[in-house]
């Protein structure tokens, strides 16, 4: 994925179709070319227990069913200097000039399935993942008793080849683990080990497995079933999680020291394998996609939906689903079962063939406008058109209705449809009408803060009374105009907040926010006013908990300003003018 | 400026929702319903157990037509989950569905100030006021209708991209999926055996 | 180029240096309380000192 531009029901995608250096529709994965490769390299499917050449095949199920040319691993990055998999395709499916190709697509919908990425557990020393070779991931068990496997399914240990015969399982490695900043629970790791000793068992009747755990959370359709079976096969399951590993450097067998929270015993157990059960991680490409759609993640890093009941599968961004792990840990079943609901939803849309759009976008006065282009740059999305000494154009279909270009505007030719500087100013003067001094003023962006809020509340977190919310499409629909009038009318504290850098819905109007929040950061001093009574947060539709601790500090903020200092910035934020401020201005600079 | 809108004969409606506890545990909801009955241009104050639901809708739909109200702001829960019921609901008898104003009393105060119904209530009011307010100014709009480009783009072929985009081709729709890796399959294709079922993932 | 930029913090008042990249698009947040209302004290009007440019940075 390169690029996204467009909105519901009207997206345009850029894909960068990588080379493959072999043509798929020729190929018939006869291995020739592998056969004479001279390169070998570790094989990433086989989780780097086995080999691959510089040409290969993923798996031999992969689809497509073809060969690949990892020309990152060809001999010098030059073909010329080698060519035998050239000389051996009778196919001529190879291709060493082969390009990275751009290809643009228009789509309707989009359903977002980025999956997972496995947790690496090297940086849990303790349990010595890298330092001894029989200490081994999930993952890694799974290709060791797959018959597809680098063993061929027979089961054996990584030092000496030998079948284990003593086995241990430690769970949570990576997961609900505050302290490595994964608090979350994975979801498909007890369930996974559980499996594995099932398994284990019916291969190897002499294996012994012991399971270390905190929970074992077995609570989905004969999940339990599987757990009581695995205990009847012998699987012992001991509640703990070890603190140390130590090797034998002879026998290179594994003695684990963990605490047995049930006896409150701390005991040794000796195994010739560990089986770390690795949890899940946000996938590294998540950010990448996060900015191109504009969507938001949640604290554990995963991406947020619309609503956590009601809208499972809708991102906030309309026309935008979830599938599977990237919303949230979940197994199979539950992905599959996303999928589906996913491309309902997608399908809903594609079906009706039309959607209605929000009438919420930018509308420029003709008469009013003075040509003076402020409106054009500030536009995320080059909607406004204009040249110099000529009236700014907005391009309606092109337009999302951020706010910023009327926040910008300084001669009221700009109104934003639905949210205009008449209702928002209408908004400032009835929240402050009555005892401004006891009120926190807040503009709050509708994708983000504004949801931040409601998260606060949907968690019930509590937090002072004092705030008045007024909410805005993006942080950049503030005008100056808007923040002054708040403290004109008697507002102690004023609060700008909006999306992240990397959420902000507008593709990056936000920044505008920042400019104009540091503008009025100067003006308030030039003014005597505290620059401090005015703040600006970036609080995500997930972070319920950072906005009403956001709220708790604006209370204390209020609280340490004083009567006559709202007195004093009543006064000396009056509108001057224009003629007289112009010529002040004038005079400053002369001067 | 904001003396007298739009020159046209404004009629403000209330509709102040208990939403059974959720907001009337917390919020002094009569309190608010007698000082909404003081803001400028409101005609109608009605109070709600639960305001989305049909009688709450119907009584809304009532009181347009009854009190000739041009401008309804519904004191309930978030917009950003019911403000397409309340717009759907009066654009049923005939009003333009941007003339509909919502104060978040739930999420924004009442489940966030448990304790304090003084000032819970207090800050209700101001939110209401803020919507009447706002409501007084709003115009009426028409939504634009965008054609949708039949094709889906699926990002992603584990075994949730997967599924979806075979759904999707199912319903007759053009699918683009888009894999990094040279093969489709994901994380699923790793596996040996999968639970509960304990058959192969590939 | 980069250059070294003062910042304040308008929430807990700490004022720090920060090597900006030209262009950068960073958000910025204070090293103390995480506050996001950071003031970019760079090319404030000359004769006003009373909180930041003039003063040496507390490490």
């Amino acid at each position: 994925m390169e690029e996204v531009s467009g909105y519901i029901g009207n997206f345009t995608i850029t894909i960068r179709k990588k080379a493959r250096y072999v043509d798929t529709s020729v190929c018939n994965a006869c291995a020739e070319c592998a056969n004479v490769c001279p390169v070998l390299k570790p094989d990433e499917y086989q989780m780097g227990l086995s080999t691959r050449k510089a040409i290969y095949i993923p798996f031999p199920q992969a689809v497509p069913c073809s060969y690949i040319l990892n020309m990152d691993d060809c001999l010098g990055n030059n073909p010329i200097a080698c060519g035998k998999c050239a000389e051996a395709c009778e196919q001529d499916a190879i291709n060493y000039d082969d390009e990275d190709e751009l290809i643009k697509r228009e789509v309707g919908a989009v359903i977002v399935a980025i999956g997972l990425d496995v947790y690496d557990p090297t940086e849990m020393d303790e349990y010595g993942y890298t330092r001894y070779d029989n200490v081994i991931t999930s993952m890694e068990f799974e290709r060791l008793i797959c018959a597809g496997g680098p063993t061929e399914g027979h089961f054996v240990r990584p030092s000496d080849h030998e079948r284990p015969k003593r086995i241990g399982f430690i769970q949570c490695v990576g997961s609900r683990n505050p302290e490595i900043g994964r608090p979350y629970c994975s979801n498909i790791c007890c369930m996974n080990t559980i499996k594995d000793t099932l398994l284990l068992a019916d291969h190897y009747p002499d294996v012994q497995c012991s399971v270390f755990y905190q929970d074992i959370r077995a609570f989905g359709k004969s999940f339990e079933d599987m757990f009581q079976r695995s205990k009847e096969a012998g699987t012992r399951y001991i509640r703990g999680l070890p603190g140390d590993i130590e090797e034998d450097p002879e026998t290179r067998n594994l003695t684990l020291i963990a605490e047995n929270t049930t006896t409150g015993q701390i005991e040794r157990h000796e195994f010739d394998m560990i089986v770390l059960s690795v949890g899940v991680v946000p996938p590294k490409d998540l950010a990448k996609i996060s900015g191109l759609l504009t969507l938001s993640k949640t604290s554990d890093g995963f991406f947020m939906e619309s609503h956590p009941k009601l809208k499972p599968v809708d991102a906030p961004t309309r026309g935008i689903f979830f599938a599977g792990f990237c919303e949230a840990p979940k197994d199979i079943k539950d992905s599959v079962c996303q999928a589906g609901a996913a491309s309902s939803r997608a399908g809903a849309l594609l079906n009706k063939g039309q959607v209605q759009v929000e009438a919420i976008t930018s509308v420029i006065d003709a008469d009013a406008c003075r040509k003076c282009g402020a409106c054009a740059p500030v536009c995320p999305y080059s909607a406004i058109k204009w040249k110099k000494g000529e009236v700014a154009v907005v391009i309606e279909a092109a337009c999302a209705g951020c706010g910023n270009c009327g926040a910008a505007c300084n001669f009221d030719a700009i109104t934003m449809r639905h949210f205009t500087d008449a209702q928002y100013l209408a908004q400032i003067r009835a929240i402050l009408a009555e005892d401004p001094q006891d009120k926190v003023f807040v503009f709050a962006c509708n994708w983000c803060s504004y949801s931040g809020g409601d998260m606060a509340g949907i968690s019930r977190m509590t937090y002072p009374a004092s705030n008045r919310l007024v909410r805005t499409m993006c942080s950049a629909r503030v005008s100056e105009e808007m923040v002054l009038e708040a403290f004109r009318c008697g507002a102690p504290v004023v609060l700008v907040s909006g999306c992240h850098y990397a959420d902000c819905h507008y593709i990056n109007a936000n920044r505008q926010t920042v400019k104009r929040v540091q503008r009025l950061w100067n003006k308030l001093e030039k003014a005597g006013v505290r620059p401090e009574r005015l703040q600006l947060e970036w609080i995500s539709a997930a972070e319920g908990q950072k906005f009403a601790k956001v709220m708790g500090q604006m209370e204390e903020l209020r609280k340490t300003v004083t009567k006559e200092e709202i007195e004093h910035a009543m006064e000396a934020l009056k509108p001057k003018p224009r003629k007289a401020k112009k010529e002040k201005e004038a005079a400053a600079v002369t001067g | 400026m904001d003396a007298d809108p739009k020159g046209e004969e404004l009629r403000v409606g209330v509709f102040v929702c208990d939403c059974g506890l959720n907001i009337a545990g917390a919020v002094d909801c009569q309190a608010v319903a007698d000082y909404a009955e003081t803001l400028p241009d409101v005609v109608c104050v009605v109070r709600n157990k639960y305001t989305c639901a049909d009688p709450g809708q119907n009584e809304i739909k009532r009181a347009i037509q009854e009190h000739k109200l041009n401008r309804v702001v519904v004191a309930a829960c978030t917009p950003l989950q019911h403000e397409p019921t309340f717009r759907a609901c009066v654009k049923d008898v005939g009003l333009n569905p941007y003339l509909m104003e919502m104060a978040n009393l739930r999420e924004h105060c009442s489940w966030v100030h448990p304790g304090d119904k003084e000032a819970a209530t207090r800050k209700a009011k101001d939110l209401v006021a803020s919507a009447v307010a706002r409501a007084r100014w709003l115009e009426p709009q028409e939504e634009t209708t965008v054609p949708v480009t039949k094709r889906a783009l699926v990002i992603g072929g584990g075994v949730a991209g997967m599924e979806a985009a075979l759904q999707l081709g199912d319903a007759g729709h053009q699918v683009v999926l888009v894999e990094k890796e040279a093969s489709i399959g994901g994380i699923m294709a790793q596996l040996d055996k999968t639970y509960p079922t304990m058959d192969c993932s590939i | 180029m980069a250059t070294m930029e003062n910042f304040k913090c308008m929430m807990c008042g700490y004022e720090y240096q920060e090597l900006v990249e030209e262009g950068e698009d960073k958000e910025r947040s204070c090293p103390k309380c995480r506050s996001n209302s950071i003031r970019h004290l760079k090319n404030r009007p000359s004769g006003d000192n009373t909180d930041g440019k003039s003063k040496k940075v507390k490490q």
